[in-house]
């Protein structure tokens, strides 16, 4: 059963693809996604990568704030005050770190129907964590590509958590996870549906508690790190639009990059796109 | 900009213009005074007079399907964005007069005909307009649940566009089979303006659920194109094949899931038969399951289950969008949706009074499924979800909710009087 539809998604994914193919490539893209799906059975059924030979480059750089970052503001915590009340919980949306790194900005490619090179695709793990820790989600951005990867939903906190979130055009989801230790703290998630940007998460419980999630439907995005670095690994080689979003303003406006976008060939080198700079105004703030 | 602001002035007398042709002939009568200012002349007046005997008074004017603007301003929609989503609309959809079904869509033309159109009959005497003339009123023409006495209600009427629904049997937030829609129109929700049309004929009310589905799969559809045009700017004209591959056939997959795959998602309530004794017992361990941590019941409902929980400031995900976090913010809001901010009260179980039903087996689903939409989480096992209470804790925790029912409030009383079944819950629960 692997096999059969292994190999029906990946034959789907190439017929969309706009240049003609050469008769070798056409073998490459029916037949490694057959080779691949029945070589590891554990691969679910819809399972989607392609012919190595496209592998290109990395796209690396890092995101840093100039100016003061503002002092992130302490969150109203009234509910389960005995439990929630004892951690510092401040305001994530703008993480800057002692360098001015800018933490969870997210850099993914926008256009449609990108190969997928089996290295990216065999290195990816099943499944993205979203932990109720701390009475706070950890991380507070995500990111998932839905045809290989499920999210894992989990609460470490010894009261009841709950997890809602309603994405464009796919299911909701609304669930109650018991307090840890115990049984039923964990769920996980399917996605059925790609999404162009990422969405909340929120606990109906604890008001203060958000997360996002971009959905997508391949494994090229990146979301900053604590200093500001980011890596979009193994881009397959072509020319290929870039998206930058962040929570405070949505589509991150930059110079070189209108709409928070910008198009980039990779040719088979990796790509150092340096030091980015975000002024206080691009993140919204002294507007 | 004048479009989309006579647009928001406008929207409910749009959506009266279509609702009966009474309403067309007032829309005609308005334009009246002028021809008679300028009829100075007998033989003007005359010549009008004449016109309109050759022509009828009623002019009449299809209804369009008003683009979901709800929470944006509208001047940041192009007018030839605007254009290219209402025409990619049309040309899939059809009009609120002739619905047309995309290609490969679960539904049904025939039944959709019926619902559609002008308040009439057909020459074979079957009625037409069936949406016009029992829905539109509240739901409004687009189904955009903005009708013209939308206003006036609490909780607010239904907006299809979103694809969520409350009152459902199926798990995993997966959307409600054509049976969930029925319950909902055969019944109507007890305690909100919706009435039951259960004296319609089966044809009748199955033309009008394949309607609401038409509403809610054109409507996702529309968020679709608009988070596609609107926010990603996608390169126009649209290719009607990208429309159908990436916006109408998901949502389309969406509801057929539980339609094609019921032993995943659709849960069938199977209440179990107690004794006295037996019910006494499971309502104590419900009042347990109730006030123990693991669903945090008592958050919104109280710790009696009056609804006066600490979660004091709850909103459904239609009245969510409307909330600022400063009142300014909320009040800036305000201006770009069709009606204001509604708070959401958790059920007071003494009221006896449940939207979704007020039987075993629908406080059972309320519990299992949550209700899609709003705070209410769902309890049950769901696909990927173990969920914090298997079904015999759910039943338990049922039945003490419904032996909290019809007890001690003005409305609970109103309603045990009317139903003469003051403990209709436990009668309900207990073997007979």
């Amino acid at each position: 059963m692997d096999s059969a539809s292994g190999s029906e998604s990946g034959r789907q994914v190439f017929r969309k693809h706009t240049r003609p193919w050469s008769r070798r490539q056409w073998l490459q893209a029916t037949g490694a996604p057959l080779v691949a799906a029945t070589s590891l059975p554990l691969m679910a059924p819809w399972h989607y990568v392609a012919a190595s030979e496209h592998y290109g480059g990395s796209v690396r750089g890092r995101f840093i704030f100039r100016g003061t970052p503002p002092e992130r503001k302490k969150l109203t915590v009234d509910k389960d005050v005995d439990c929630c009340g004892k951690f510092d919980i401040r305001d994530e949306s703008l993480m800057v770190d002692a360098g001015g790194g800018v933490a969870n900005v997210y850099i993914y490619v926008r256009s449609r129907d990108v190969p997928v090179c089996v290295s990216v695709a065999e290195s990816s793990a099943r499944q993205v964590v979203l932990d109720n820790r701390d009475c706070i989600f950890k991380p507070h951005c995500l990111a998932i590509w839905r045809l290989r990867q499920e999210l894992y939903i989990v609460n470490s906190d010894p009261i009841a958590q709950n997890v809602a979130f309603a994405p464009l055009g796919d299911l909701p989801a609304n669930i109650v996870l018991a307090p840890a230790p115990g049984d039923n703290t964990e769920a996980t998630w399917r996605f059925r549906r790609g999404q162009s940007q990422p969405f909340d998460i929120r606990c109906n419980y604890h008001p203060w508690e958000k997360a996002y999630l971009l959905v997508r439907d391949n494994p090229y995005f990146a979301i900053s790190r604590d200093d500001g670095r980011f890596e979009l690994a193994g881009l397959p080689v072509g020319r290929w639009e870039l998206q930058l979003w962040h929570e405070r303003v949505g589509h991150l406006q930059l110079p070189e990059w209108s709409q928070g976008r910008r198009t980039l060939t990779i040719t088979g080198e990796d790509i150092d796109l340096g030091d980015i700079p975000l002024l206080p105004r691009d993140v919204g703030i002294g507007q | 900009m004048f479009a989309m602001k006579h647009n928001r002035v406008s929207n409910h007398k749009d959506t009266a213009d279509g609702l009966s042709p009474k309403a067309d002939g007032s829309a005609t009568r308005r334009a009246w005074p002028p021809s008679f200012q300028i009829a100075s002349h007998p033989m003007v007046a005359w010549a009008t007079v004449i016109l309109l005997i050759l022509g009828g008074c009623s002019s009449y004017k299809p209804p369009d399907f008003k683009l979901n603007l709800e929470g944006r301003d509208p001047a940041t929609v192009k007018p030839v964005q605007r254009e290219a989503i209402e025409e990619v609309l049309t040309v899939l959809f059809g009009t609120p007069d002739d619905p047309h079904v995309p290609s490969g869509v679960d539904l049904d033309l025939a039944l959709l005909k019926k619902a559609a159109g002008p308040i009439g009959r057909d020459f074979t005497g079957n009625e037409r307009g069936l949406y016009r003339k029992h829905c539109a009123v509240c739901h409004g023409i687009s189904g955009d649940g903005a009708g013209p006495i939308a206003e006036m209600l609490n909780p607010y009427p239904r907006d299809f566009r979103n694809g969520v629904f409350k009152y459902t049997s199926v798990a995993g937030g997966a959307k409600p089979l054509r049976s969930d829609l029925l319950r909902t129109l055969n019944r109507g929700l007890p305690g909100t303006g919706m009435p039951s049309f259960s004296p319609l004929s089966q044809e009748d009310l199955a033309a009008l659920v394949e309607y609401v589905r038409y509403l809610s799969i054109r409507g996702e559809t529309e968020l679709f194109l608009l988070r596609a045009v609107v926010d990603e700017n996608e390169p126009l004209p649209l290719r009607k094949q990208f429309v159908l591959d990436e916006g109408v056939r998901p949502v389309d997959a969406m509801w057929r899931l539980a339609e094609e795959e019921p032993e995943k998602y659709v849960v069938v309530p199977q209440r179990p038969r107690l004794s006295p004794e037996e019910l006494a017992a499971a309502i104590e361990r419900g009042k347990t399951l109730y006030q123990e941590t693991r669903a945090q019941c008592t958050k919104c409902h109280g710790p009696e289950g009056r609804g006066d929980g600490s979660e004091s400031e709850l909103y459904d995900d239609w009245n969510k969008l409307k909330k600022g976090i400063t009142e300014e913010q909320t009040h800036q809001l305000a201006r770009w949706f069709s009606l204001p901010l509604q708070p959401l009260r958790p059920r007071n179980f003494e009221d006896g009074l449940f939207h979704g039903g007020g039987q075993p087996e629908d406080i059972y689903l309320r519990i299992y499924l949550g209700i899609p939409g709003t705070p209410m989480p769902a309890a049950g096992p769901a696909p990927g979800t173990p969920g914090v209470f298997q079904s015999q804790e759910i039943w338990d925790l049922t039945s003490y909710v419904l032996s909290l029912s019809h007890r001690g409030t003005e409305t609970g009383r109103k309603v045990a009087d009317r139903t003469g079944n003051k403990l209709s819950s436990e009668s309900g629960m207990a073997r007979e």
